[in-house]
């Protein structure tokens, strides 16, 4: 359960201390390589500027309490969703883009809401519920307009869009109502990005045989098998977050963010190729749209979220 | 199986600044949503805190693409005339704002794309590109077209000279051009003040005017201006009865 203040779990407090901490050694790693070194580290500076906004503005988010997390995340889904639509086009139909926006919001609000039959936080039955309604609301939009032709693409945009991005992610969001959120929301938002960042770590060392050349030719099989041994060794040394979890869950955690982590950034590759496109937006600079930055975890959020309610509720 | 063609938005990958900075701009939903909310907002006030009145506003042209003119005294000027076109239609309301001051830093660029709907107008390096994007505009049936053609506030409530660039984009179309005349602005919120004063404004609407005969020339341009002047300053004659 989330308390009023962020600073009142000795979870929070460690891992904002430790990425302080990071950020400061990677910041003053930086200065070293530029000036001491006279390297050039100016697409690293970018990133690491991307980074120095948004780390505080999940902490801020996290530390505000229940209700605040679950405002940023929607507004993450709304903007990921957004760059979605806008890339594939599906903008340009108001009706179907406001139909999946109102969904999201529909997801944020029952992760706030209480359940009204048990009165526990978050209405989990009306989120594994959310996607009927949505889809069959989305449905209903060209037989309103009736009008068949071009309607498929658009549906099946749509609803991709409020699946994945939308509901899928949103189960993040609902992480906030479980009892150790501040554990899982953490690790989380912390193992994934570093996963990607493993990989991307990895491939520039050693390893040139391709992992999919015809998705995303930069990734290779000896960085994605070194993120996956980060993201495996990770949950071990990040045990303090999940006191409950036995080996079994720690083993479920490492394989779920090491390979959902790379799955979810190829599922978003997938579709910029199929667009023929790099990036999906350019929001934060560094990293390009918000999309790019979450893609991996909109595949691992769902996954973990319910293998861990399935051992621990939630 | 046909493969989808997908239409990415031109704008999709430009950073949210970028976009506003934009002309034409892609229709953004939050960009309609704020700027509806801004102008209900901003109208109240006028009402309340300006008394504005609107007189002649059978004079709009109903669906045609149409220009507004008016005589320029305040940076109210803008949003006061588009106080006389329904909230719907000011999404296709596009008052000419020069570039070199309202698309320069952030908030201005905020301020102008979002709330006012504002044209990148290039006063000093391209005048002509940014006239002919104005008859561009005007092709499409619906847009309005809103324009000071002093092309700064006059320092001292007196209507200056009109540049022949509203010459230029209507001569010779069937365009309908409104002169409107603004009385109160200059009292309210003149050039060099922080903040507008609770002054009474005055928005008198003139009936159309149509430059079809003429074809576009320098001389031509020039004395429609010197005719849509003459046209601003009777509505004021009338108002200052």
């Amino acid at each position: 359960m989330m308390s009023s203040s962020g600073f009142e779990s000795p979870t929070f407090r460690a891992y904002l201390f430790f990425l302080a901490g990071l950020l400061i050694v990677a910041g003053a790693l930086l200065v070293l390589l530029r000036f001491g070194f006279k390297r050039n580290v100016d697409h690293a500076w970018k990133a690491y500027r991307g980074w120095l906004i948004m780390i505080p503005l999940v902490f801020a988010a996290l530390f505000l309490g229940r209700i605040a997390s679950v405002i940023f995340f929607t507004l993450v889904a709304f903007a990921a969703f957004t760059e979605f639509a806008r890339a594939t086009g599906l903008y340009r139909d108001w009706g179907m883009t406001g139909i999946v926006l109102l969904g999201i919001a529909a997801v944020g609000v029952v992760s706030m809401i209480d359940d009204p039959l048990t009165g526990v936080d978050g209405w989990y039955g009306m989120l594994m519920a959310l996607p009927v309604f949505v889809v069959a609301a989305i449905l209903l939009i060209p037989i309103l307009r009736d009008r068949a032709e071009g309607q498929l693409q658009r549906i099946a945009l749509a609803i991709l869009g409020f699946i994945y991005i939308g509901w899928m992610f949103g189960h993040l969001a609902f992480l906030v109502n479980a009892k150790n959120a501040y554990g899982y929301l953490l690790f989380l938002l912390f193992a994934v990005p570093l996963n990607d960042i493993a990989a991307f770590t990895f491939v520039r060392i050693f390893g040139n045989r391709k992992l999919r050349p015809h998705i995303s030719p930069n990734k290779t099989w000896a960085g994605s098998l070194g993120a996956l041994a980060v993201s495996m060794a990770l949950p071990w040394c990040l045990r303090f977050s999940f006191p409950e979890f036995g080996t079994r869950e720690l083993i479920l955690s490492g394989l779920i963010v090491g390979i959902g982590g790379q799955l979810g950034d190829l599922s978003i590759s997938v579709i910029k190729r199929d667009i023929g496109i790099k990036d999906m937006g350019a929001l934060i600079e560094g990293h390009g749209g918000v999309l790019d930055r979450v893609d991996s975890l909109i595949y691992v959020a769902p996954l973990f979220f319910h293998m861990t309610r399935y051992f621990h509720g939630l | 199986m046909d493969e989808w063609r997908y239409e990415p938005t031109e704008d999709f990958d430009q950073a949210p600044v970028e976009r506003l900075k934009n002309f034409p701009r892609q229709p953004d939903m939050l960009v309609f949503a704020g700027r509806s909310v801004a102008h209900l907002v901003m109208r109240g006030l006028l009402r309340i805190y300006n008394r504005l009145e609107i007189v002649g506003r059978e004079n709009l042209p109903q669906n045609d693409s149409f220009v507004l003119v008016a005589n320029h005294s305040s940076h109210l000027d803008a949003i006061t005339l588009l106080s006389c076109l329904p909230i719907s239609r000011i999404h296709r309301a596009f008052p000419a704002a020069a570039s070199d001051y309202f698309f320069t830093s952030v908030t201005r660029v905020v301020f102008s794309a979002i709330v006012v709907n504002a044209m990148p107008f290039d006063r000093k390096e391209n005048p002509r590109q940014s006239l002919e994007l104005c008859r561009q505009l005007l092709e499409t049936p619906g847009h309005v077209l809103v324009l000071f053609p002093e092309g700064t506030r006059t320092l001292d409530g007196t209507i200056g000279q009109f540049k022949p660039g509203i010459g230029l984009i209507t001569a010779g179309t069937s365009v309908p051009v409104v002169p409107c005349y603004l009385r109160g602005a200059y009292e309210a919120w003149p050039k060099g003040r922080w903040f507008p004063r609770p002054h009474k404004l005055l928005l008198t609407i003139g009936p159309p005017m149509s430059f079809k005969g003429l074809t576009s020339s320098r001389e031509n341009a020039i004395m429609i201006a010197d005719s849509l002047r003459e046209d601003v300053d009777s509505l004021r004659r009338q108002t200052d009865l």
